[in-house]
């Protein structure tokens, strides 16, 4: 009881003198405290935007299957110099789509892909950064995924371009609770609206991204309102074992449809996703090596500052530690009261950083059409590496406080 | 059992170069209830005993018994607890904490025992009381007189009713009727039982010490009632004034300063 009523008082005290302290040098804790702000922003940012690529290559990644070929323009996993190559090749369009229907044996499914991210409304309310899909009723096969309720595309809504549309878990739950969606009208980007015919059954996460922020539109409807001018995806599903032949199947019927020469070039790639991972993990890499040493400078520069503060704060107080002491301050008491002021001057910048990181990520999210914001474990991850630098960088001057021999303190001038 | 035993106390400064002696070998006792004064010239190492018998500083050699315990057997803790728990420090230089106010001050030493808040300042508003405080509680040290200041020292010093209470020249930034107060306080607790050592460069104020320790140069060279050793000292600080002022003369009409 005793011990708990002196902890308590002493760290009431350690917490008044280090806010005190501080407010006394604004200047200098002004400027470390900035650093530190600016330096756990940046760290944040990059890992948001990070965060943001793995989303949208995840909800990509979630429909394929180790056997599915990708017809596309481009080549995946590919970066830098031939970017031209690829850039000036033309789109895969729907008569590459019939050609592939009409004319291979192999493949299981077939289904055209192609995507957007969009806001969709409902009764005055906003979901942002949903991911819009045209298809076809190959979906299903070449994706595995389910419907819950109701039904999927037809033949005849890609047909007639239908406004029908199918929607994700979530969109049910952020728009339906306790309704029946089947039947609704949700708003699908600026102008576009359309009946609910059926709802995906519940994927849950994949790459820690939700899957279930869906809605998916017959391919007509989808080029109606969003345009043709992104291309599409053909995906192609090799039978178990035979995803050489598909592969070479698949690559011959495009030739063909394209007129190609057997001389020319090909202007299309057939892809498989393991090139795409390979891609995409090297990237990611990148940004994490670059988050990481951006992490590790800002970690050094702020924490030569607090040391900095603390040092002259020690130097400051000397004769104080010295009276403490004489009247029955322990070593650990002194060490505390510094601890506390480094610990208070890196959780301040860190909180000012996260703020400003939570302002810029608002600022993306209001300003562009991708969904933009700081992760409440990122936040948590940011005010405990603070106190952990605090710690790190504090220790040093704190201890030499508390080694300091009460004479020698008192003696100081 | 004596509150304090200082047997064969040895401290030496060692400046890397040189050595200096401070004290050479202490041989002191001093029982409850007593109230003793230390005289000496300056730098005969007066300040350094106190600091040793405040648990401030350790000898370099020679034992010290507080309370028949040996204090070098004792760690940083320990004595950290002893200072709080056991003695009372009054400094020369006052040693308050110039952001706290006089009844924070006070009460620093329970914050440090881990007494409850409103007990902790009730004691501290009795001890500023003793002093005749009790009007000044919310002042800064600043905002206190030089003997105002060394009241609330003294009154920190009190509040944990330490079984020694321990004075370096307490009246020597004061002027003389301050110091009289200062010293009537000091006789006044000592008549209520408290144990007091002080050191002093005024004969006067030691002089009315029941009883006198006199250092030179880190030796103990007198001890007995406070009139006797006082008057010793006295002269022997009227022949070291004597000495300065036919220094400072023979500069002047060398014409170099002093
Ligand atoms: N930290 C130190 N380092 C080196 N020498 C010291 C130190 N403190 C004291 N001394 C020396 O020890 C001797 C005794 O010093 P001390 O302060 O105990 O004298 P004093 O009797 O208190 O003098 P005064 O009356 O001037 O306060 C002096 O010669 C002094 O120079
Ligand atoms: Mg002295």
């Amino acid at each position: 009881m005793t011990r708990l009523r002196r902890i308590l008082a002493e760290l009431r005290d350690a917490i008044l003198q280090a806010a005190f302290s501080l407010v006394s040098h604004k200047l200098r804790a002004l400027l470390t405290i900035s650093g530190i702000a600016i330096g756990i922003m940046t760290v944040i940012l990059i890992f948001m935007v990070e965060s943001g690529m793995s989303a949208s290559f995840a909800r990509q990644l979630s429909t394929l299957g180790p056997n599915t070929l990708f017809v596309h323009k481009w080549k995946w996993g590919v970066s830098g110099n031939d970017w031209w190559k690829y850039k000036n090749r033309p789109h895969v369009n729907m008569l590459d789509l019939r050609a592939l229907q009409q004319n291979t044996t192999l493949p299981v499914a077939i289904a055209p892909l192609v995507n957007t991210q969009a806001t969709v409304s409902h009764g005055g309310k906003d979901v942002k950064g949903v991911d819009v899909r045209g298809t076809t009723d190959g979906y299903l096969d070449a994706t595995g995924w389910q419907i819950r309720r109701g039904r999927f595309i037809t033949a005849l809504d890609q047909e007639i371009g239908a406004n029908a549309c199918i929607i994700g878990a979530d969109i049910e739950d952020a728009f339906f609770k306790g309704q029946e969606p089947l039947g609704q009208q949700v708003r699908v980007g600026p102008n576009m609206r359309c009946d609910i015919v059926g709802i995906f059954a519940r994927k849950g996460n994949a790459f820690g991204q939700t899957q279930d922020l869906r809605v998916v539109l017959p391919l007509s409807s989808f080029i109606r309102t969003f345009g043709s001018k992104r291309g599409l995806v053909v995906a192609v599903v090799a039978p178990e074992g035979k995803v050489r032949e598909t592969e070479d199947e698949v690559t011959a019927v495009m030739r063909n449809a394209r007129h190609l020469a057997p001389d020319q070039e090909e202007n299309f790639s057939v892809n498989r996703q393991d090139k795409l991972l390979e891609g995409f993990e090297q990237m990611m890499k990148a940004t994490n090596i670059t988050g990481i040493l951006v992490g590790i400078i800002t970690a050094i520069v702020a924490g030569i500052g607090i040391m900095n503060i603390l040092l002259v704060s020690v130097k400051e107080r000397t004769r104080e530690i010295g009276i403490r002491r004489a009247v029955g301050a322990r070593r650990a008491t002194i060490l505390w009261q510094f601890l506390c002021e480094a610990v208070m001057v890196a959780l301040v910048g860190g909180a000012v950083g996260i703020a400003l990181a939570a302002g810029a990520a608002s600022i993306i999210d209001l300003i562009s059409p991708l969904p933009a914001r700081v992760d409440p474990r990122v936040m948590l991850g940011g005010v405990i590496g603070s106190a952990v630098l605090g710690v790190g960088f504090g220790l040093w001057p704190a201890l030499t406080a508390a080694m300091l021999q009460p004479v020698e303190a008192l003696r100081y001038e | 059992m004596a509150l304090i035993e200082l047997e064969h106390i040895v401290k030496t400064y060692d400046l890397g170069l040189s050595k200096v002696p401070a004290l050479r070998d202490i041989h002191v006792r001093i029982e409850r209830g007593e109230f003793v004064a230390i005289v000496g010239q300056s730098g005969s190492g007066k300040s350094t005993l106190m600091n040793i018998i405040g648990c401030l500083d350790v000898p370099t050699a020679g034992r010290y018994r507080l309370s028949g315990r040996d204090v070098s057997t004792l760690s940083d803790d320990e004595l950290a607890d002893v200072r709080n728990l056991e003695i009372g420090f009054v400094f020369q230089s006052f040693q308050l904490l110039p952001r706290a106010s006089a009844l924070e001050n006070v009460e620093l030493p329970l914050v440090y025992r881990g007494v409850a808040k409103k007990e902790r300042r009730d004691r501290a508003v009795e001890a500023l009381g003793m002093v005749g405080l009790e009007d000044r509680m919310k002042h800064k040290p600043a905002e206190l007189s030089g003997g105002q200041r060394q009241r609330v020292a003294i009154a920190r010093a009190l509040v944990t009713q330490p079984s020694l209470l321990l004075a370096d020249e307490p009246t020597g930034n004061l002027d003389s009727r301050t110091g009289e107060e200062i010293v009537r306080l000091f006789l006044d607790l000592h008549a209520r039982g408290n144990t007091i050592v002080l050191v002093t460069h005024e004969p006067k104020l030691a002089g009315r010490c029941p009883r006198a320790v006199r250092l030179v140069d880190g030796l103990v060279i007198a001890d007995g009632p406070g009139r006797e050793v006082a008057a010793a000292n006295a002269e022997a600080l009227g022949a070291e004034a004597l000495a300065q002022f036919q220094a400072a003369e023979r500069a002047v009409q060398s014409g170099t300063r002093p």
